[in-house]
């Protein structure tokens, strides 16, 4: 019984994901192909211009631009299914190729990012909420405004004219020197300026989360009756109140991973961090419609799997929530 | 009988209580960040009385000028004046701030509420909706709604910010509604033959507004936020329309020739700006949950 109804709990969750993704293709497929803009030009780039109007004709019936639309969107989906995604027009290769030479520096950047938020912001949360009204409770909140209302991109750029202009410290652009693209220490050289921006943009809003999460807790009946039992302050608040502040974190933070991946993206404009930031913003105003395709449903993977994940998470607390609205569509 | 161990003493008298002092009525209100923010919105509305001169004249024997008495703030790399632009850019970026956020208030209250009013399903279908408009990445949306609507235009830009912001506060007005939508009067309403936006606009919004009015000044701070980090992109407005954001797309050739004030000086008012934006937002939003808390 048990075993058959979580069956059909995890299929109905699998469908949906896949309908998702499918509705994903379908919009972006449609929506890029709209969009005014030659794809041509990213293809030959400038020499579109001298080209006749049967070499044009001949050119996009190559790469398969003439058909109607769900004929386009047929064949794309038909190759996607069996792992070719067809290739990209500005690099002329594979677009899984481009993006597998390119996602391994988002995801360096993009997930250290992650940790340091996710540890720094639960660690000053509870920092905050241990001296809840204390002088350094109220000086990390000021601070902490005030740093999450800079934007990114003038962050880094006021980064950039400090620490490499001015002081020369640090290098302002890309991920490693030319040459040395397998020398750890250049590159983690390179990664300190653009992970502390996407740390110190999103750090606040996260552990001002997990502050007001506790001090709500800090509030709750249990924690008198274990202060009147004897129990210390820091035992109190690791052991019973951190123990109920965590899932709700641990949901929130699944669903902002792909927030913080987001992030970076501007990041990676400004610092031009060959990622797949840079990559996919290319590939949108220059309608390399393949590898725009792939690398709009591999984000709305990981955010639809995040969700998924921060749903399942909010299940497993309270599983109240499993039965969803239910209750309230009879109660009209 | 002796009477005289009882003595009648009357009401005690007790002195009255001390009159409660009266709170200021400044008290908790974000006056600093209010004043600051008028001050800028002001200067930006009246900068036509205090700057005779045209903010987009260049001058280009005086490109890149560093701050000094004949340039307040110095000049760009185009020679134009910086103190000149900033109220004049004000005025465009607070423009699309209100505009942006007043278009995704207007989608999020009109799509909440229908969600939040329709039956199971379709409220189903929208939030499922929603969750897909998430997943795309919001920079990517906006290069195709800019390539959509064409030549990027004051308009358009504040078109283009507020429909790729009004996800978050939809779903708050759509459990809102869900909350208030079997309510007395509200049946009332409806059994008397009132329509969905005569409901929405008299019995709806009055109740939630409260509730999302924080999340509206939100919506105006990162509508000038992103219309900011677009023009600095290049996908925003281009650079004869002078706005904050127009004005940073310059740091590039700046960081080269290590001329500060052109990245410094819009990009202080801009977080000046977002900064009391942020500060009245947070007070709208203790003042509107301050029945929940007992602190």
């Amino acid at each position: 019984m048990t075993i058959s109804r979580g069956a059909v709990y995890w299929g109905k969750k699998l469908l949906l994901f896949l309908l998702s993704v499918l509705l994903l293709s379908v919009a972006v497929f449609c929506v890029s192909r709209w969009a005014p803009g030659d794809p041509l030009v990213s293809y030959y780039g400038d020499r579109v211009e001298k080209m006749s109007p049967e070499e044009r004709a001949w050119a996009e019936d190559q790469l398969g631009l003439n058909d109607p639309l769900p004929v386009q969107y047929v064949r794309w989906l038909t190759g996607a299914l069996q792992g070719d995604f067809g290739i990209s027009y500005k690099y002329k290769m594979d677009v899984v190729e481009v993006i597998g030479s390119r996602i391994g520096n988002t995801l360096i950047l993009g997930g250290i990012g992650f940790l340091l938020i996710f540890t720094l912001a639960l660690l000053l949360g509870i920092l905050c909420a241990w001296r809840e009204d204390g002088l350094l409770d109220r000086i990390l909140c000021k601070v902490g405004t005030v740093t999450s209302c800079i934007p990114e991109f003038w962050l880094s750029l006021v980064l950039i004219l400090i620490f490499a202009v001015w002081l020369r410290w640090l290098p302002s652009s890309g991920a490693y020197s030319i040459g040395k693209s397998g020398d750890l220490s250049d590159r983690a050289v390179h990664l300190i300026l653009p992970l502390t921006v996407v740390v110190i943009n999103h750090l606040w809003y996260y552990a001002y989360m997990i502050r007001n999460r506790i001090l709500e807790e800090v509030r709750a009946d249990y924690v008198l009756l274990a202060r009147a039992k004897g129990l210390g302050k820091g035992s109190v608040l690791f052991r019973h109140c951190l123990r109920n502040a965590i899932p709700s974190y641990l949901s929130i933070m699944a669903i902002s991973l792909p927030h913080v991946l987001g992030g970076t993206y501007i990041v990676e404009t400004v610092f031009s961090y060959p990622g797949i930031g840079t990559l996919s913003y290319e590939s949108a105003r220059y309608q390399d419609y393949n590898l725009l395709m792939l690398l709009c449903l591999l984000t709305g993977v990981v955010v639809i799997l995040c969700n998924m994940a921060a749903q399942a998470i909010n299940e497993r607390i309270d599983p109240r929530m499993r039965s969803g609205e239910t209750g309230e569509v009879t109660r009209r | 009988m002796k009477d005289d161990g009882f003595v009648i003493v009357g009401v005690r008298e007790t002195p009255p209580p001390p009159a409660p002092r009266r709170e200021p009525w400044y008290r908790g209100k974000p006056l600093f960040a209010g004043g600051v923010l008028g001050v800028i919105v002001l200067g930006c509305l009246l900068c036509g009385l205090f700057i005779p001169g045209d903010p987009s004249y260049m001058d280009l024997a005086n490109a890149s000028a560093a701050p000094g008495r004949a340039f307040l703030f110095g000049t760009d790399t185009m020679g134009r004046d910086i103190f000149s632009m900033i109220w004049y850019g004000g005025r465009v970026s607070l423009l699309i701030g209100v505009a942006g956020a007043a278009i995704s208030t207007a989608v999020a209250v009109v799509l909440g509420a229908v969600s939040g009013c329709a039956p199971a399903w379709l409220d189903a279908l929208l939030m499922r909706l929603t969750e897909l408009f998430l997943s795309v990445p919001n920079l990517l949306l906006v290069v195709f709604l800019q390539a959509i609507l064409g030549e990027a235009s004051v308009l358009s830009i504040s078109l283009v910010i507020g429909l790729t912001s009004w996800t978050s506060m939809a779903k708050v007005v759509r459990t809102e509604v869900r909350q208030l939508r079997s309510s007395e009067y509200v049946v009332a309403a409806r059994s008397m033959g009132g329509g969905f936006f005569h409901i929405l606009w008299r019995h709806l919004i009055p109740n939630f507004l409260s509730s999302i009015m924080f999340m509206v000044v939100m919506n105006v701070r990162s509508a000038i936020a992103a219309e900011s980090t677009l023009s600095f992109m290049g996908i925003g407005l281009p650079l004869e329309v002078v706005t904050w954001g127009s004005m940073l797309s310059l740091s590039e050739k700046a960081l080269l020739s290590g001329a500060w004030w052109i990245i410094l000086v819009p990009g202080i008012f801009l977080v000046t700006t977002l900064l009391c934006l942020t500060s009245l937002g947070s007070y709208l939003r203790k003042a509107a949950n301050r029945k929940e808390r007992n602190l």
